[in-house]
């Protein structure tokens, strides 16, 4: 008997299973019982009594709005709503999935108490059901305890994918009244801090892009998995039918990745690229650029006697060049790209010479031209520098903020809280002894990242080794460190010392080694609100509204959250009280719609769960020719001043594209002790060669495909029947190899193999693949659960987390996901 | 007479497979067993990888040789719509229509599941119900092939009957755009992100799927066969193409 089986049936109290069949009725279908449907009840029923909620789908950071299609009380149906701006209709393979999460027969039925005290896989944690007042009581007293004896800082709360401001967006608040620096600790290390690092080191805007693709001509995607995985990749696709489909002209596209996917297929050009090399390619694009004098002067700036003087390897004097909107031009010509040449850049990355000068042409030659980046790009110990050298081609183009071009996302006209929480604070709050901690990630510290937003990475290693302290007790939110973080054996070590609160729906490995079981409704059980992610730039925000009655004991975390709140001894209970309930949070945010009602409409609360979506065009701002114009209603025709674009959009010191960057001179001393970089280059998009921690001699890259559904695909059965249809996985996902790299060491097609790196080694099945870079390894990383439901678990391939070294690039903070060298061989 | 027909622009497909999860979403298939499938393929060598990939519905063929080979005619061919359909009462599983198809399209999943553990055993139905889930679509209509797929039977795509065979009469066009019509739009033509897929009446001149399999030199899967399938395939945008039995119908 698994693990799951033992846990389950004792989860699932008789009990509960009263109280929740009848709030509804119709839960004992979706029970552990499992109660077969009569086949004749629904041939029979004439009148199908159909019901459709607004909603948004909950599988990947998009926030597509949904409809949810609930038929005599059994949601069975998810569509694309045709009136939210992002779905327009239409879904990702994610998409209609999202039921399954509803439904799924491993979901926690209740809160729940540990009473085996040993954890670790294989511990059985003996789960027994308690109430929700016993659960809230056994928080707050942990908390308050702590708080009396002054050890607030050793409380955390770990987020994984905050929504808006009735969840993670409460969090912030719960830290300051409690009094504790790891209230919240995120988790945009471990997700792509490198490309929001890179955009504040340059341009000032510590956040993604968001981009106008309908306008585009070119695109040049790094690393950033367009048609798979980027976001918001439902809108993504639309674009893409687009813009390769209908637009005049067809926009081209480059795309550059370690294999051949479906973005890299779909492209005019794929460039298969050497793992942690981006950087060299953008480069030496920057230098075709330059010396064939393809940038764009209206933006940039030009030789004031308007002769190009970038010569290969020849310096220039600053002088004879005016800048206009970039700053550290000539700088960076002298002190790097003046050698980047097609030719060295070929040697460092292996693509053709050719491939790279005509890609550097087409790009410089094409407006408005776009290049793109995430993770494959940047998930490298030399990320920073590869992200800031691909996101300078943007300013070489003059794409920031213009038509066709990439600019940031404005945020909702949200009213305020129903109390200020400054009002609230104790002189614990003020000046307790929590005070003087630094974050357990050592994030914003000199000893560890001084300049990163978060280090969720280090949370787990930190505590075990009581450096800075060690954490007593840990709550997540949406978030299963314990399996996602690198090195995920360690997180299992630290976790054993914790007390843990888990507030997934779901059986993971974090809620294994949890103490505390205090389940979330799934996404289409709860009202949360969700501002976009960068989307077009204009202000959008919408709300999910309950298409059924929890079908479970369950409660929303924002609740969760709150009742804790109200539970902590002085003033901070009463805020909580204040609070009243996330719906009365929402409700008090929706009041700012009053003031700024929606294009469609949405003025409050109850128009806004009508249409399920609030958001007024257009983005405010526009650059064109090099000026830069404010909307006036009509048009964008109100010139701006240096000092409002510094204000508003290029918010560096200088008010301009800094490719030498303030941000990063400001701390130069640091950084040169801490990377070993050179003091006159570190504020510079340069090349500098990736570490490859691990032992191995091949690159272990482990993409996000179109399929995967944060937290919950690996449970869902048409997932893993549809995970890498590219290389033909059913229910199986496979390890790409390329033929000569298996011949090598005698590894034939399906066989299993072991792939090992200094910390350990994982199973898996070889797919031999043309596609495939022979020096890398490619897979899905989906798969290797140890807990997650009866599908997830021991699902081949093992999950990369246990053979990935952490390590981080040292400024942005970002976990080198794939910097990590492996071997393979026959298992 | 209304002849529904599909056109599927290659062009814009991404290969993402929504079209298969909301396929079978809506019609509850199994884990793997796709009515609405989309086909990988990759040759050559690296660094030059061609890889490709091809969306495959049922072809609704005008003249399905899978109808002339069962012995029950449990599949039949709908002359109201022009959709190739199964009477799950009279089918019995012989599998005939499955060799006879020359698209791959027929269903028989009484077999090992395609994922385990086996939802079936997870969501268990009753009598000749394979399975029901908390999710099982509403419709249920045995006589056309829709909803659950009963034990025994073989089962294939039905251009979502259920849904276009409530269309509003004369509609040219079943767009998912269209306030009128999208809720009579086939799953898979509603959800498609690049908009790739079209649906739409082949009798009616008017309507956009002709147009497009006109300007986009649309063109038929194996059309040697003979069967004249109402899904047509748009790819290249060249007027050097493939060419279709369309092209030559004034000479047969």
């Amino acid at each position: 008997m698994g693990m799951m089986e033992k846990i389950l049936p004792s989860a699932f109290a008789r009990r509960r299973f009263l109280q929740a069949t009848s709030a509804l009725g119709v839960a004992g279908a979706a029970s552990q019982t499992l109660r077969p449907i009569e086949a004749g009840a629904q041939r029979t029923s004439a009148a199908l009594q159909t019901r459709i909620t607004k909603n948004i789908c909950h599988q990947c950071p998009a926030r597509c709005g949904i409809d949810v299609y609930t038929t005599n009380g059994r949601v069975h149906a998810i569509y694309g709503s045709t009136e939210h701006p992002i779905a327009n209709g239409k879904l990702c393979p994610k998409g209609p999935l999202g039921i399954y999460i509803l439904y799924d027969p491993d979901r926690f039925r209740g809160p729940m108490r540990r009473t085996n005290p040993n954890k670790g896989r294989n511990e059985d944690p003996r789960f027994v059901p308690i109430s929700w007042d016993e659960a809230l009581d056994i928080v707050a007293k942990r908390l308050n305890d702590l708080r009396d004896r002054g050890e607030s800082h050793r409380f955390a709360l770990l987020y994984g994918r905050g929504w808006g401001a009735s969840c993670a967006g409460l969090l912030g608040t719960f830290g300051k009244l409690y009094g504790s620096p790891n209230v919240p600790i995120g988790h945009s290390s471990m997700c792509s801090d490198g490309s929001i690092k890179a955009r504040q080191a340059l341009d000032g805007n510590a956040g993604y892009n968001a981009h106008d693709y309908r306008n585009t001509n070119y695109l040049l995607i790094f690393g950033a998995s367009f048609l798979e995985a980027f976001r918001p990749y439902n809108y993504l696709m639309q674009m893409w039918g687009y813009i390769r489909g209908e637009k005049s002209p067809k926009t081209r596209v480059t795309a550059v990745d370690v294999h051949m996917n479906t973005t890299l297929a779909a492209s005019d050009r794929a460039l298969l690229i050497k793992p942690g090399t981006d950087g060299a390619l953008a480069l030496a694009i920057a230098h075709v650029i330059l010396t064939e004098g393809l940038w764009e002067r209206s933006f940039v700036g030009d030789f004031s006697d308007g002769v190009n003087r970038f010569r290969t390897g020849e310096t220039v004097d600053p002088a004879s060049f005016e800048e206009k909107w970039v700053r550290g031009l000539v700088e960076w010509w002298n002190i790097e790209v003046k050698d980047r040449t097609p030719q060295w850049a070929s040697e460092v990355t292996t693509i053709p010479v050719r491939d790279i000068v005509a890609t550097a042409r087409e790009f410089g030659s094409t407006r408005p031209a776009m290049a793109l980046f995430e993770r494959g790009a940047h998930a490298h110990t030399n990320g920073i520098l590869n992200a800031m050298a691909i996101h300078t081609l943007n300013a070489l183009v003059g794409s920031l903020f213009a038509k066709g071009g990439m600019m940031y996302q404005m945020p909702p006209a949200y009213g305020p809280l129903p109390a200020n929480a400054d009002d609230y604070l104790d002189d614990y709050a003020r000046n307790g002894p929590w005070k003087r901690h630094p974050r357990i990630d050592l994030k914003g510290h000199p000893d560890g990242y001084l300049l990163a937003n978060n280090m969720m990475q280090e949370v787990g290693p930190n505590s075990l080794n009581g450096r800075p302290y060690k954490l007593d007790t840990v709550m997540f939110y949406q978030n299963n460190a314990v399996w996602t973080a690198p090195n995920c054996r360690q997180w299992e070590e630290a976790a054993k010392e914790w007390f843990i609160i888990d507030t997934s729906p779901f059986p993971s490995e974090t809620a294994m080694m949890a103490d505390l079981i205090l389940p979330d409704h799934t996404y289409l059980e709860r009202y949360q609100d969700a501002p976009t992610y960068p989307f077009e730039g204009w202000p959008l925000t919408q709300l999910r509204t309950p298409a059924i009655e929890p079908l479970f004991d369950t409660k929303y975390f924002g609740d969760t959250l709150i009742e804790i709140g109200k539970r902590i001894k002085g003033p901070t209970g009463e805020y909580y009280r204040k609070l009243g309930s996330a719906e009365n949070v929402l409700r008090h945010l929706a009041a700012g719609f009053a003031r700024a009602p929606g294009d469609n409409g949405v003025k409050d609360f109850e128009t806004w769960k009508e249409k399920g979506v609030w958001y007024r065009k257009p983005y405010l701002w526009q650059q064109r020719n090099g000026e830069f114009y404010e909307w006036d209603g009509r048009d964008y025709t109100r010139r701006m001043s240096p000092e409002e674009v510094k204000a508003k959009l290029l918010k560096t010191p200088s008010g301009k594209f800094e490719i030498r960057s303030g941000w990063l001179e400001q701390h130069a001393a640091w950084i040169a002790e801490k990377t070993g970089r050179s003091p006159a280059k570190l504020m510079f998009p340069h090349w500098e060669e990736p570490k490859h921690p691990g032992g191995g001699d091949l690159y272990l890259v482990t993409p996000k495909v179109a399929l995967h559904a944060e937290g919950r695909g690996a449970n869902i059965p048409h997932v893993i029947a549809l995970l890498q249809p590219t290389v033909g996985g059913r229910s199986e996902a496979y390890i790409e190899i390329h033929p000569r790299t298996a011949q090598e060491r005698g590894i034939k097609n399906g066989d299993l193999v072991r792939v090992s790196s200094e910390l350990g080694s994982i199973v898996g099945r070889v797919r031999l693949y043309e596609g495939v870079r022979p020096d890398t390894l490619v897979y899905p990383m989906e798969n290797g659960h140890w807990a997650m439901g009866r599908w997830a678990r021991g699902r081949l391939p093992g999950h990369s987390g246990e053979i990935t070294v952490n390590l981080s690039d040292r400024i942005s903070g970002q976990c080198a996901y794939y910097t990590t060298k492996v071997r393979v061989e026959k298992a | 007479m209304t002849k529904w027909g599909m056109v599927i622009d290659l062009d814009k497909c991404t290969g993402c497979q929504a079209c298969t999860t909301a396929c079978s979403m809506e019609n509850t298939r199994l884990p793997g067993e796709n009515w609405q499938d989309v086909l990988f393929y990759s040759e050559g060598s690296y660094p030059n990888v061609n890889m490709r990939w091809f969306p495959r519905p049922c072809m609704h063929c005008e003249r399905p040789s899978c109808v002339d080979v069962c012995p029950t005619r449990a599949t039949y061919k709908d002359p109201n719509g022009g959709f190739v359909l199964i009477d799950w009462d009279r089918c019995i599983g012989c599998k005939a229509c499955m060799v006879a198809c020359p698209y791959g399209v027929r269903f028989y999943t009484d077999e090992r599941a395609v994922v385990e553990p086996d939802v079936r055993s997870v969501f268990p139905g009753e009598g000749k119900r394979q399975w029901s889930p908390p999710y099982s679509s509403p419709h249920d209509d045995p006589k056309h092939g829709v909803g659950v797929q009963p034990k025994g039977v073989v089962s294939k795509c039905t251009f979502c009957y259920h849904k276009v065979s409530k269309a509003p009469a004369g509609a040219a066009d079943l767009d998912e755009d269209d306030p009128a019509t999208k809720e009579y739009t086939p799953a898979c033509v509603r959800v498609c992100p690049p908009k790739a897929r079209y649906f739409g009446d082949l009798d009616n001149p008017k309507s956009k799927v002709n147009k497009l399999i006109a300007d986009k030199r649309g063109v038929r899967l194996l059309d040697h066969t003979g069967n004249k399938p109402q899904v047509y395939y748009l790819s290249g945008g060249a007027g050097a193409a493939v060419p279709s039995s369309r092209s030559s119908q004034g000479r047969s």
